[in-house]
């Protein structure tokens, strides 16, 4: 096999190609994964145990939202209504910590934290996920000149409220001065989500009321997220696609002289497209697999970053990965073949005389 | 055999060849000589249908180059070429270079020819782990591999000592001796003892 030969004889030259191509394809998942990891996990902290979320009127944030804890009560007696849980999401320093989260909340959500140890936070109280755990010894912390007494670690699915701290939500409600963020409700039947969404919304015109889904859906602070996150990653395999496509046009370039050679012994340009089609091929498929495969171990590192406290995670979808392969070998195709294409056209004695100028 | 008729090149705006017309009968040996810049390189790239004259028409064996559909086939089987530098392939061994030239029924020709032109122990190594003068006799090989009906050389010693010349020279005579027709361009005078006849150049017209 031509190609082979080709690819072995400049080492070299075929590793550069690769790592480069390796780069640009890396530089594309990590920024979109990892972007979209940000958002899969705080949509799926409000997702999981909710079917309603209550809100603040026009206050788009649940960072600065406050709702009255005290309509929980009248939301428990709405029929097909399960249950119902009020939140406060707030952050400060803890201890020599510069910050982290604070969840509050009311005491049947509790469960959602994972006890590792301990015993759930009474008032005054507070468990600490695992990865703040770390950095404490002290059985008291102090949150905003408060102190608190450590009940207790815990786990939880969602990587970053490991690096916070879950207390009551009047406890919380005095730190952050509200009565709640927000409050989630679940129903017993899908089916009745709408109906009950409206009855809420008729007890008090200072909340808005949403189904989580519609919530996540225009969330403010993803859509900022998102939009970012595309544009960067937009650019980043624009930019690898270009340098794709550059790298190869140029490797094209530089063996003109060896096409023209090719073409003067009588070989078809049908030949020497092909040829470069299958090194082209070798090269970006082998780059790309190379660059998911550190991709993926990165992602499946991250979260273990401790550094990182958890907040940052990422996903790679088959879809993206795929859309990835994809452009990856259409822009090597074109970069490749386009000038292939050309010079092959060319008069074999100019290219001869082309490449070794 | 190969029929020039009025042809005439230009670079751009600048012409370089004039209104050419002659011919160049079978088996014969010619010798293109002329003074650097004449037009020696640009004139036997045109006939060796590796260069579209701006104007006017080649004929080889009676067909019209700028007609023939399948010009590789073509090539590959009636043309050999020799440039000044041999331009072998720098991914490839020195048996493969040659068998990328050779047709599938002239492969088997390539064991001979190697052993002919004394590079067969050479067969395995490439072109950077070889001699100019044996890279040089690799691409005489080479345009030789396909037994073509004519051989165009270019400066086929401008980068050989006076013995690895003279071996050319005489692979060139033999190649001719069996029926081949041979066109060379060169500075090097000692050719014309080779030739049959003769073609100079100046400025882009045949004296
Ligand atoms: N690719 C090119 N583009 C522009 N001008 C060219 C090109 N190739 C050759 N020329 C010009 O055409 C003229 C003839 O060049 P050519 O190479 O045919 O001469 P030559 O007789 O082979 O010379 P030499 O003996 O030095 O090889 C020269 O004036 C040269 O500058
Ligand atoms: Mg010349």
């Amino acid at each position: 096999m031509i190609a082979l030969k080709a690819l072995r004889k400049n080492l070299f030259k075929s590793l550069l190609i690769f790592l480069s191509i390796t780069i640009a394809v890396m530089a594309i998942f990590l920024i979109s994964s990892v972007s979209q990891g940000v958002i899969g996990m705080y949509s799926k902290m409000i997702k999981t145990d909710g079917d309603i979320i209550i809100t603040q009127k026009g206050i788009s944030d649940t960072f600065f939202s406050n709702v009255d804890i005290s309509l929980i009560q009248k939301i428990q007696n709405i029929e097909h209504v399960n249950s119902s849980y009020a939140m406060i999401v707030g952050a400060s320093p803890i201890g020599h910590i510069p910050i982290a989260g604070i969840y509050g909340t009311t005491p049947n959500h509790f469960s959602h934290y994972k006890l590792s140890s301990g015993e759930y936070p009474i008032e005054s109280e507070v468990i600490l996920g695992e990865n703040l755990a770390k950095q404490f010894s002290t059985k008291e912390i102090n949150i905003a000149n408060r102190k608190f007494k450590i009940s207790g670690t815990y786990k939880s699915e969602i990587g970053f409220e490991e690096g916070g701290v879950v207390m009551n939500i009047a406890d919380a409600g005095a730190l952050f001065n509200r009565s709640a963020s927000f409050i989630l409700v679940s129903s017993l039947s899908v089916d009745k989500i709408d109906e009950i969404v409206e009855k809420i919304s008729k007890f008090n015109s200072d909340i808005e009321v949403k189904t989580t889904q519609n919530f996540v859906k225009e969330y403010n602070q993803f859509k900022i997220i998102e939009n970012s996150s595309f544009v960067i990653s937009f650019l980043a395999f624009a930019m690898g696609l270009m340098g794709i496509a550059s790298v190869m046009s140029m490797i094209v370039n530089s063996r003109k002289e060896e096409f023209g050679i090719m073409r003067a012994l009588g070989k078809s340009r049908f030949f020497i497209i092909k040829n470069l089609f299958f090194e082209t091929a070798l090269m970006s498929v082998s780059a790309y697999l190379f660059a998911l495969i550190l991709s993926l171990g990165i992602l499946a590192l991250l979260p273990h970053i401790e550094m990182l406290q958890g907040y940052v995670n990422g996903t790679l979808s088959i879809s993206s990965a795929l859309y990835v392969l994809a452009s990856t070998l259409i822009m090597a195709f074109l970069g490749a073949l386009i000038p292939a294409w050309i010079a092959s056209k060319t008069d074999p004695i100019l290219l001869i005389n082309q490449g070794c100028a | 055999m190969i029929k020039a008729s009025n042809i005439s090149h230009f670079y751009g705006k600048e012409q370089v060849l004039y209104d050419l017309s002659f011919e160049i009968g079978s088996g014969q040996f010619v010798f293109l000589s002329g003074e650097s810049g004449s037009g020696k390189s640009t004139l036997l790239s045109i006939l060796s249908t590796l260069l579209q004259p701006s104007k006017g028409e080649l004929f080889i064996d009676g067909e019209i180059i700028s007609e023939i559909k399948n010009i590789d086939i073509f090539r590959q089987n009636r043309v050999g070429f020799i440039f000044q530098f041999h331009y072998l392939i720098n991914y490839l061994t020195v048996y493969e270079n040659i068998a990328l030239a050779a047709t599938e029924d002239k492969k088997q020709n390539i064991n001979k020819i190697l052993t002919e032109l004394k590079i067969a122990e050479l067969s395995s190594r490439y072109p950077n782990e070889i001699s100019g003068g044996q890279r040089q006799r690799v691409a005489v090989a080479r345009a030789l591999v396909n037994e073509p009906k004519i051989i165009f050389a270019d400066e086929p010693t401008g980068s050989l000592d006076s013995n690895n010349s003279l071996i050319v020279y005489e692979l060139l005579k033999n190649a001719q001796k069996g029926g081949t027709t041979v066109v060379v361009a060169s500075h090097d005078m000692n050719i014309e003892n080779y030739a049959t006849e003769v073609l100079r150049l100046r400025d882009g017209k045949i004296l």
